[in-house]
């Protein structure tokens, strides 16, 4: 095979990493588990001319719980889905990444890289919305962190500044229940037609639909008359309809966004009614 | 051999490798139909070879049944992955990025879409003129229509249509669409060629050796003898591998560069180089009250795409499969293959098959609605019996229709409940006329080795040929081998389709013992003809030498407000006759269980504007271990009888029966796949509900 | 540029782009033909591999990804009771996906010494065989199963 000088940087410390992302900006493409870049490069959508690869920074791979739950930005999804602690404190959350594509792809898929890559039809942004997360950034103007909702701006849109890494997700404590739903219209290794994400948490509901729009889309006013009252099955209707009137889905081939419509109102229903069983 | 499948050592088309090969790619049209302007390679770098229109004009049209196809693109391309260029460079990284260096300028032409706008009156023509080809897989009675988009019209006249409505009490008439589907072999297409001076050398996966050897040698203009056809084993087919696909582009292109050229498809590519037909069936059926079939009258619109490939012999199939396994005194179908501005549609396991028992047996639950009367019942009532005559003329023999729909319904607990369940039936033809001819050779030792032309595509028709022969010769079957296809040595045979090269192999290897014993040496060629045909204007004759015989059942249960279908249980009951390899039966019929399943529920080639939008693996979906339902199924056994051909029935019947129970929610299907979405639809339909 | 990794016990090096994909450097610079790789997408699961013990859709992962690292495929699996157990239940027919079926079969069984057909099926549903000898995989998982433990408990 011919070397066409595509440039390889593997920094082994955090600094080196940011120091680099600085240095490189968008000009360097950054690779946690590799699987999207992959897909991207294979279709010659993308052709990096240079790439920062994240997978010898041991800094970045770690799973700690003081309360919230911190996850190493380059922690693997197999790794979250099968981790104890997480199942046991946050079990719809290893329950969702368990859901994600197949186990080879899991094996190397980070939970960074599905945050960064921002794809409509990725199964753990609405989840991590749900559950009131919000993504650590770094650069060497320091950190700022940024709840999931605000982080995907569009479709493989982020708000990650050119000179940021993605550095951990935080999961914060005080969520009593959460439930992920996944809805399907082929096989069971397709991607969610429709997906729906509900937690409540400190009294409140969090409710985010994926896979339908550019980015994940939770409606803080249509969840407020759940706040502090217990989900009866009208309540759980009445949400279901406002999610379905409030989003204009896409179409895709899982489904039109005239039948998308109709099942975020049938499975947003559901996701309430798991939640408050 | 099988050894070599799990070691990975086994080669395909896709790892045949000779000294100084380059590799090869293939420029397609981006447009549906347009008028190539002007082709500049000029900035195509040195050491690469390029191969436009202008380099294939003194090359010759072909095609398996139309001859409608030329190498590349002579000024005009007709759909939208349409070969306009080729190249071939040292890697294949090189040919990828030597691809973006052609420039072509098109002219936009309008395009037609869906076979029912290509027959409307004033549709834009696909092909100014239709022309039957010289190769012998247009072996039945080809009828273009020139001046429109049909390509071939099939017809069948029995009885007295209009008298036969007349008796009728209850009639039931519906339409019935199908999409298009891609077969997904594993292995892409793969095909190896060199020149030997005026010889012409191919490794390739292919069902069809000799029908790729007589369209080479028309392309090129050269005796048959000068073109040598290997083909190694497949990764799957499916009918995906069936008559010329990237063999003439290849040969060309070895021609021009003058060294082995490989070509290997990008999966994407596999969308635009051979889908299922996509049909749109219209059936009217008249019973007397008491079930009684009297008359059906069926039209069949087949979709061919750009290029007519075997679509005339998938519409006549689809035409005589169409009145299904029932006695019927007054028949009458009109079946067209039509040509479309989209990819080719060609052989697809079940051939045509699948489509019109989709309409057929969806309508036999509708009309068991309409009389009232138990759909197992109706169909009892009015299946073939031994010595009853089909709508073709032929008496049937050796049917076990009435075996198959009992093991079936009996098999879902039919008795015990119809609420989710539905069942259905079929006949399905072999090739006919069709001739297999094989050598069985005794290497002195007390073992054999076998030359045939049975391509093997996992189906495992080699394993089948082998233990049928050690079944002859009372030895083991170790001590039998046998070759891939060798165009170059393999005795002739039609082609490895339709389910018939067990069956055909079986007599023909009885023949070749016969042979050996009889002459007293080491080689013993044993050749076996099945004649016969149907007259096209009248549909009468023989349609078939030999009948595949199968019925299918199954148990939904219904999410009534998404319209999510969950297949609970499926079951296929198929007459082998007698079988030769136990598990490599058992796959046959679990694969074809597996690709109606995936038929039925969502597998669906998206086409907008002429444009395939979802040709990848992930938009466009295949069935994976986890979504098996619980699927059972019988081979049907008969002391005495022939071997008979397993590859296909099992797939055909398993749409309707999943349909049929969704009937029984109310919820009356018509169009394939049924996704949710559909499914929703039709549940809208039944409560009032306008969308 | 030039990544060195072991290969089946064997330390091999490859000279090759940072933008190249592993499967090409074993398919096309180790002529390892048994990692085939069709759809680009990691989906169809037969370019697999196992990387550290993991299975790896190596169409997806850039050749530096994988420096130093321990990788096998089929040809260095041996005499394995899950490569017999495919032999014995005839799980396949053409063959094209099989070794990767055994290779990620071989790595659950390490996972899960003794998985249920939902965690067989959990396992196997990101490699597609389009022959559909599902049910047959299914058997030949739990025969292997069935003889690691057996050899383990010897």
């Amino acid at each position: 095979m011919i070397d066409r000088g595509t440039e390889w940087f593997a920094p082994t410390t955090r600094a080196e990493a940011i120091a680099l992302r600085a240095e490189r900006r968008d000009e360097a493409t950054i690779v946690a588990g590799g699987t999207f870049l992959g897909v991207l490069m294979n279709n010659g959508m993308i052709a990096p001319s240079a790439m920062i690869a994240l997978r010898d920074v041991e800094e970045f791979k770690y799973v700690r719980v003081d309360g919230d739950l911190h996850i190493g930005a380059m922690t693997t999804h197999r790794e979250i889905e099968l981790h104890p602690l997480i199942n046991r404190l946050w079990p719809s959350l290893s329950h969702m990444f368990s859901l994600v594509a197949n186990p080879r792809i899991r094996n190397w898929a980070t939970i960074g890289g599905v945050l960064a890559d921002a794809d409509y039809a990725s199964d753990p942004p609405a989840m991590l919305i749900a559950l009131n997360a919000r993504a650590v950034v770094e650069s060497r103007r320091g950190k700022r962190e940024i709840p999931i909702e605000e982080l995907i701006l569009g479709a493989y849109h982020t708000a990650i500044a050119d000179d940021e890494l993605l550095v951990e997700v935080v999961v914060p404590a005080g969520t009593e229940k959460a439930v992920y739903r996944k809805f399907r219209t082929r096989s069971h290794e397709d991607r969610p037609c429709v997906s729906v994400a509900a937690a409540r948490h400190d009294g409140k509901l969090r409710l985010a639909v994926g896979a339908v729009s550019p980015t994940p889309q939770m409606f803080p006013d249509i969840c407020a008359i759940a706040d502090g009252r217990s989900i009866t099955s009208e309540m759980a209707a009445d949400i279901g309809r406002s999610y379905a009137d409030s989003i204009a889905p896409l179409d895709d081939a899982r489904g039109s966004g005239a039948y998308r419509k109709r099942v975020i109102a049938v499975e947003v229903r559901r996701a309430l009614e798991a939640l408050a069983s | 051999m099988s050894g070599s499948r799990t070691s990975g050592t086994i080669k395909y088309a896709m790892d045949a490798a000779v000294d100084g090969m380059w590799h090869a790619r293939i420029l397609r049209s981006p447009f549906a139909h347009a008028r190539i302007k002007r082709i500049d390679v000029s900035l195509v770098p040195d050491g690469v070879v390029v191969l436009t229109g202008e380099d294939t004009r003194d090359l010759n049209h072909y095609g398996c049944q139309i001859a409608d196809e030329t190498v590349l693109a002579q000024g005009e391309v007709r759909f939208a992955g349409d070969p306009v260029a080729a190249v071939a460079a040292r890697t294949r990284r090189e040919a990828d990025e030597a691809l973006v260096c052609i420039e072509v300028d098109y002219e936009e032409l309008p395009a037609v879409f869906g076979a029912e706008a290509a027959v409307a009156p004033g549709a834009h023509l696909v092909h100014a003129q239709h022309n039957v080809s010289e190769n012998d897989a247009a072996y039945f009675g080809i009828r273009p229509i020139n001046g429109t988009n049909v390509c071939h019209k099939f017809q069948i006249r029995h009885g007295d249509i209009e008298a036969g409505f007349a008796e009728a009490d209850v009639i039931v008439e519906e339409t019935y669409r199908t999409d298009s589907a891609a077969h997904v072999p594993m292995e892409p297409h793969a095909t190896l060629a060199w020149w030997e001076g005026d010889r012409l050398e191919i490794i390739t996966g292919s069902q069809t050796p000799f029908n790729v050897r007589m369209d080479l040698a028309i392309i090129f203009g050269i005796d048959q003898e000068k073109v040598r056809v290997k083909c190694p084993p497949m990764g799957g087919s499916f009918g995906a591998k069936t008559f010329i696909r990237l063999e003439g582009i290849v040969a060309a292109l070895a021609r021009k560069a003058g060294r082995p050229v490989k070509m290997v498809l990008d999966r994407s590519e596999e969308w635009q180089t051979l889908n299922r037909h996509p049909a749109t069936i219209t059936v009217r059926i008249g019973a007397k009250k008491d079930g009684t079939l009297v008359a059906k009258k069926v039209t069949c619109l087949a979709d061919t795409g750009a290029y007519a490939d075997c679509g005339p012999g998938v519409a006549q199939k689809m035409g005589f499969a169409s009145p299904g396994p029932y006695r019927i005194p007054n028949v009458w179908v009109d079946s067209s293959c039509v040509y479309t501005n989209t990819p080719p549609n060609g052989a697809y396991r079940g051939y045509g098959q699948m489509q019109s028992i989709w309409a057929s047996e969806r309508t036999m639950d509708l009309l068991a609605d309409r009389l009232g009367i138990d759909p197992l019942t109706l169909r009892m009532q009015n299946l073939l019996r031994e010595g009853d005559a089909y709508c073709t003329g032929e008496v049937m023999h050796d049917l076990q229709l009435e075996q198959c729909l009992a093991a079936a319904a009996n098999a879902i607990g039919w008795h015990e409940g119809r609420k989710g369940k539905g069942l259905s039936l079929l006949i399905k033809g072999m090739q006919t006329p069709s001739r297999a001819s094989i050598m069985l050779k005794h290497n002195g030792n007390g073992s054999y080795h076998i030359e045939c032309a049975t391509a093997e595509m996992g189906q495992g028709a080699h394993l089948a040929i082998r233990t049928m022969a050690a079944g002859m010769l009372g030895i083991d079957v170790r001590h039998v081998s046998i070759s891939y296809p060798d165009t170059a040595i393999s005795p002739y045979d039609t082609r490895t389709t339709s389910s018939r090269s067990t069956h055909m192999m079986s007599r023909a290897l009885a023949e070749a013992l016969k042979d050996l014993r009889l002459n007293g040496i080491d080689v013993g060629i044993g050749e076996v003809r099945d004649e016969g045909g149907l007259n096209p204007d009248t549909g009468q004759g023989i349609a078939s030498s030999h009948w595949h015989q199968g019925a299918a059942g199954a148990i939904v249960e219904l999410d009534d407000e998404t319209g999510l279908v969950k297949v609970k249980h499926l079951h296929a009951s198929v007459y082998a006759g007698k079988v030769v390899v136990r598990k490599a039966a058992e796959m046959q019929n679990e694969g074809s269980m597996i690709m109606g399943f995936g038929t039925a529920m969502f597998e669906r080639i998206e086409i907008a504007d002429g444009q395939v939008t979802n040709a990848n693996l992930s938009d466009y979906s295949v069935p994976s271990i986890a979504d098996l339902p619980k699927m059972t199924h019988d081979l049907i056994e008969v002391e005495g009888a022939l071997v008979h051909g397993l590859g296909e029935t099992a797939l055909p019947p398993i749409p309707p029966a999943i349909g049929n129970a969704l009937q029984t929610f109310g919820v009356r299907m018509t169009t394939l796949p049924m996704t949710p979405e559909r499914v929703l639809a039709a549940i809208d339909l039944r409560d009032g509900r306008v969308a | 540029m030039k990544t060195t990794f072991s290969l089946n016990g064997q330390q091999v090096s490859v000279d090759t782009d940072a933008g190249d994909m592993l499967l090409h450097a074993l398919r096309d610079e180790l002529h390892l033909t048994s990692v085939r790789g069709t759809c680009g997408i990691g989906l169809c699961g037969t370019c697999t591999v196992i990387v550290d013990d993991k299975t790896t859709a190596s169409c997806l992962i850039p050749v530096p990804m994988i420096a130093g690292a321990d990788i096998r495929t089929i040809e260095g699996i041996g005499n394995d009771p899950v490569l017999q157990a495919f032999e014995d239940a005839q799980a396949f027919q053409c063959g094209f996906c099989t070794p990767a079926m055994i290779l990620t079969t071989q790595q659950l069984l390490v996972e899960n010494p003794a998985p249920s057909d939902d965690e067989i099926d959990a396992a196997l549903a990101g490699n597609l065989c389009r022959c559909g000898c599902y049910f047959k995989i299914r058997d030949a998982a739990k025969l292997a199963a069935t003889a690691l433990a057996q050899r383990s408990g010897a």
